[in-house]
């Protein structure tokens, strides 16, 4: 950072200039930060959906569906890893919004996915997806970004309906369609933050 | 006639941390230092006389061994930074 502020007097011009810098410099650090955990899941979402269904595919056995619990085990320390940094970043409204969203839609896939999957079996993708979209397109909202809440209200309806109409094991390729959803919802974050 | 700008926040240095405390929930010192590229010792200054004003709140701690200080703006604050960007408008319009 080049700036080195000195204790000195400014002008009007001056103060704005620097609430206004020190604003955005400060909002796109912590955006960057929010850009690489949507990147992460979207990684993993994509490669476990691929692994489960090539699983499935060879194996005809919907065991491997099991795997899916594992998604939070790893995906939680790799999270806490990445946002690990010399310098602790704060975090703003939207981060924390971000965060609460996810933390929660994670919540219930997690619980939902138990109860159908031991319970009451359901569609569970049809669920699944549309929780998902739903949380995309609010995060779109939080973000004040028309393309991700377009993206998440296609990628829900259109996911819940896909999910009606496709037999269990082409059901899993939409899920690679949302961790490719988020990865590019990562993107747009991070060169939002530029 | 302008508005008088209020003494603490119209300063580099000072304005800068302000700014950055009220975007966020709370801030630790290496991230203030980080992002307004000021010296520990400047920073330690300003933040200090920030404090004594009741514009921040600062909470010493550690993190593992390591000391950590984190800042935190306080209502007060939040509303003398208010009251100083709306001066500011005055002055530029």
């Amino acid at each position: 950072m080049e700036n080195n502020f000195e204790n000195k007097e400014m002008t009007a011009q001056e103060s704005l200039g620097i609430i206004t810098e020190m604003m955005n410099n400060s909002r796109r650090s912590i955006l960057q930060n929010s850009a690489k955990h949507f990147i992460l899941w979207g990684a993993l979402l994509t490669v476990m959906s691929l692994l489960i269904y090539e699983l499935i595919h060879v194996t005809h056995d919907p065991i491997w569906n099991m795997l899916w619990f594992a998604m939070p085990l790893i995906g939680f320390p790799m999270a806490h890893f990445i946002g690990k940094s010399k310098v602790a970043l704060p975090q703003n409204i939207i981060s924390k919004q971000l965060h609460g969203i996810w933390l929660a839609y994670c919540a219930f896939a997690v619980v939902i996915s138990a109860v159908f999957m031991f319970i009451a079996p359901q569609n569970l993708t049809l669920v699944i997806i549309l929780a998902f979209g739903f949380a995309e397109c609010v995060s779109g909202i939080t973000l004040k970004n028309w393309a991700i809440i377009v993206g998440g209200f296609i990628l829900g309806i259109g996911g819940a309906i896909a999910a009606i109409i496709l037999r269990s094991e082409a059901q899993l390729l939409l899920f690679t369609l949302c961790g490719v959803i988020l990865m590019i919802t990562g993107f747009i974050v991070k060169s939002q933050s530029k | 006639m302008f508005p008088k700008l209020d003494p603490i926040l119209h300063s580099e240095l000072r304005l800068a941390v302000m700014s950055i405390l009220a975007g966020v929930e709370s801030a630790e010192f290496s991230y203030i230092k980080k992002q307004t590229g000021a010296t520990s010792g400047n920073l330690s200054v300003q933040i200090d006389k920030l404090s004594a004003a009741g514009y921040i709140s600062v909470e010493k701690g550690f993190k593992g061994k390591v000391p950590c200080t984190t800042c935190k703006i306080t209502p007060a604050g939040l509303a003398a930074f208010e009251n100083y960007v709306n001066s500011l408008k005055e002055y530029l319009i």
